[in-house]
Parts: structure tokens; sequence; C-alpha cells
């Protein structure tokens, strides 16, 4: 009798353990690290195999801007171009240079050792971005082509990489 | 009752049509206010006219120059221009580590505050260092009708009473209450002579009125009569001269020729003319000539 006054319950209790809803929650994170070009960098053509941002030869740098809202929670990783994105044919191999820097501060006490404090990881400048504002980093990029052989005359096109990474 | 409310919709719409544009508020900026290296600036030389501007923010940048071992102490402010202290002050506090050549770019957002306020602004440098290419910028609101005086849109506008002052009469100058001054003419000198003359003086004088009246009219009268003259004389003057014309061409009218046969008169004395003997001899030549020019045309043919 007990056994099935079980069975019962349990046929009864069977379709109610079955019916699920699935509620979604959603929301909204904006990223309290925003970056954005502020000048776009130009090659000058000091001679006929160099291009670069150098501004005594023709060139600008490129300045990048982060806007941090939240202290101590972001690193800047900021690489120069290792490469043309867009060139005419190359007839040899080019040799990259590049540097960042910090170029303008908006809380000189916060980040003003900013630059002293980078990390260099390979061609990449790591900034440990410890206080709220906004920084300005230039860019600076050299191309040679190798050989001292001569750029086909053409647009020439590269890109700088620069990322905002949580800690 | 829908009627009513649309009225009402209208009329309040029309009112805020009618606004004016040059009551509204605006905004702007002013130029950089460092503008020599004293770092100091007055904020009469760097805000505009208008009364009613509430400053919001201020921009500054410049660049930083010191040694990187070196804290270098930076403070940009204004004074508080109606008590002490500063209306906000900024303090850069470039440690060591900070390199050389570093820029600064901050925007501080001062709310709202008007412009009676802001007092002298100023960079002062604490430290081994210095700034390079300062620049000092503030953003603005205007309210035109921060004096609603302003214009006749404002709200609170009052329209204008003009002042006139009170004056008080008693103490105007009253020519009638001067003891200085007589009005009875009776005391006058003049008037007192003059009905002092006695009888004959008065008929004497009007006689001599009387005789000067008839001096300007005899006067008058020949000047008429001199015009008069004058005008008979060129009148008779003119007629003489109209006569004398028509006498004169009458008589070339009455003149005639007479007619009949006109005999020559012409008697020759000599009764043999003889040929000139130059004549003759030049005529010969002519001839002689003319007849080679003849002869001349037969010659080819004979050939």
């Amino acid at each position: 009798m007990i056994k099935k006054t079980a069975v019962i319950l349990g046929a009864v209790l069977v379709p109610f353990a079955s019916i699920a809803a699935e509620v979604p929650i959603t929301g909204t994170v904006e990223s309290r690290c925003i970056i954005q070009t502020d000048t776009a960098g130009t090659f000058g053509n000091p001679n006929a195999y160099t291009l670069t941002t150098t501004a005594a030869d023709g060139g600008d740098a490129a300045v990048v801007r982060y806007d941090v809202s939240l202290a101590d929670a972001y690193y800047a990783e900021i690489t120069p171009p290792t490469q043309f994105s867009s060139s005419p044919s190359l007839p040899d191999a080019v040799t990259w240079t590049g540097s960042v820097s910090v170029k303008t501060v908006s809380d000189a006490t916060g980040m003003g050792s900013y630059e002293t404090d980078k990390l260099e990881v390979g061609a990449t400048d790591r900034y440990d971005l410890t206080a709220t504002g906004s920084t300005w980093f230039a860019i600076e990029a050299e191309a040679t082509m190798g050989g001292n052989k001569a750029f086909a005359g053409g647009t020439y096109t590269a890109v700088a990489e620069a990322v905002c990474i949580a800690k | 009752m829908l009627r009513t409310l649309l009225y009402s919709a209208v009329l309040a719409l029309w009112a805020g049509y009618s606004y004016s544009e040059s009551i509204t508020p605006y905004y702007g900026s002013t130029g950089n206010a460092v503008t020599d290296q004293s770092l100091k600036w007055s904020m009469d030389n760097v805000l505009p006219e208008p009364p009613g501007l509430d400053i919001d923010t201020v921009i500054y940048n410049y660049t930083i120059r010191k040694q990187t071992e070196d804290q270098v102490d930076v403070y940009v402010g204004n004074e508080n221009a109606n008590g002490t202290g500063y209306i906000f002050r900024e303090h850069d506090q470039w440690r060591p580590g900070s390199l050389d050549g570093t820029e600064i770019n901050k925007v501080i957002g001062t709310g709202s505050i008007h412009r009676d306020v802001w007092g002298d602004g100023s960079i002062d440098v604490v430290g081994n260092g210095s700034v390079e290419d300062p620049s000092v910028i503030y953003t603005y609101r205007v309210d035109p009708c921060y004096d609603p005086q302003f214009d006749p849109n404002c709200p609170g506008y009052q329209i204008p009473v003009p002042d006139i002052p009170e004056v008080d009469l008693t103490q105007l100058y009253d020519v009638t209450e001067d003891e200085n001054i007589d009005l009875d003419r009776t005391t006058d000198p003049e008037y007192q002579n003059q009905e002092n003359l006695d009888e004959n003086e008065k008929k004497k004088k009007e006689e001599e009125e009387e005789q000067k009246r008839r001096y300007r009219l005899e006067k008058a009268m020949s000047a008429t009569d001199a015009a008069a003259l004058f005008v008979e004389g060129q009148r008779i003057q003119q007629m003489n001269e109209i006569a004398n014309i028509a006498a004169n061409v009458n008589g070339y009218y009455s003149k005639s020729l007479p007619g009949g046969t006109y005999q020559d008169s012409v008697q020759l004395a000599d009764t043999q003319l003889p040929d000139n003997r130059r004549g003759l001899r030049n005529n010969l030549a002519q001839q002689l000539l003319h007849q080679q020019m003849i002869d001349e045309q037969y010659i080819n043919i004979g050939e």
C-alpha cells in the first residue's frame, strides 16, 4: 500500500518538476578605459630608403589618448608598427624601429612618473595606469629599406597598436 | 472649454516665440590669459564686457622644465576678489622621476562663478624648474538678462521712469521781490522828463514833424514824376524811329528803270591791223613739231 501510494505521488509530482523557466539577466559594462586617436602620424622621407615620423625629417608622431576613470585598474600597452599595412611592392626587407613616450598628462602628481616606470616587453611598452585622468602617448616609428634600396613611389600606411588591459 | 484651452496654448506659445534672441544665454571662451613671462594676469584684461558672465571651467596646459631628479611644484589659480584665498588653485606636483618636457593638460570645472568673484590669476613655480608655453583659457556663460533693464523682454524689466529733481520754488529768484529793482514807472527819470515838457515845446516839435513829413512826401512825388517823364521820353523816341524807317524804305520802292535799246558805242581808229611777227614764228615752230609727230606714225610702216 505504501509502495503504491508512493508510485502515485511520484506520477503526480513528475510533471511539476519538469517545468522550468529561464530568466535572463543582462547588464552593460562600460569600459573605464577609453582609447582614441588624438593625432594620426605621418611619415617623412628624408632619404630614398627611410620613412620616419621624426619631426626634423618632415614627419609627425602619432598621438593616442587614454582616458581612465578607474585608478590602478588597467595597463596601457602600445606597440609601434612593425610592418606596413598597405604599401607599394617592397624590393627588400624593411627594418623597423619605434618608441613610445608619455607626451601629456592631466595629473602631474599621479602620472608624472608613468614614463620612468614603464615596462618594455619586446617592441611593446606597458604603462601602469595608476591614476584617473587622461594620458597622451606619442608613438614614433622609422622604416628603413634593406640594402639602402629606394622605397617605390606610392602611399605607405603602418598601424600602431594600443590596447587597454585590465589588471 | 476646448476653445479656451486652445487659446491658452496659443498665447503661451506666442509668449515663448516672442522671447527675444538677444536675451538668450550664450557661451564662449577667452583667449590665453598668460601673455607675458610674469605668469600673472588680471581678469579685467581677459574677460569680455558683459556683466552677467559666469565662468564654468578653466583649461590650462604647459610643459614642465626640470631635472628628472628634482621636484617642482606648480600652482595655477585665481584669487578670490571678494575675500581672501583663491577661487581655485591647482597643485601640480612634479615629483622626482617625472621627465623634463612632459606636458600637462588639465580641465578644471569650477561651477558657475560670477565674474566679480574672480581675482587676479597666476602660475607659481616652486622648486628648481620652470614652465614653458603656458596657456590658461576660461570658458564662460553669459546671461544678458543679468541686468533686467538690458532688454524689455528680460524678466523683471521695469519701464524706466525719468528722475525729475524736485525744485524748491521759494529758492528761485523773483524779480518782483528784488529790492534793487523798482518796477514803478512813475519813478523812471526819463518818464518824468517827458512829462515835464511844456506845451510850447510840444507844439514846436509837432510842427517840425509836420514839415518833415511834407518834405518826405515831396521827395517821393518828385521821384515818381521823374520816372514817368523818363518813360514818356522813351516812348516818343521809339515812335520817331518807326517813322524814320518807313520814310527811308519807301524811297527805294518808288524807283524804276526806263526801257528801250542801248547801242554799242565801240569805235576802231586804225584801218589795218598787221600780223604779229613773233606770233608767226611761234606758229611756224608749232606747225613743224606737229608735222614731225604725224610723220612718226608712218616710220614703222615704211620699213
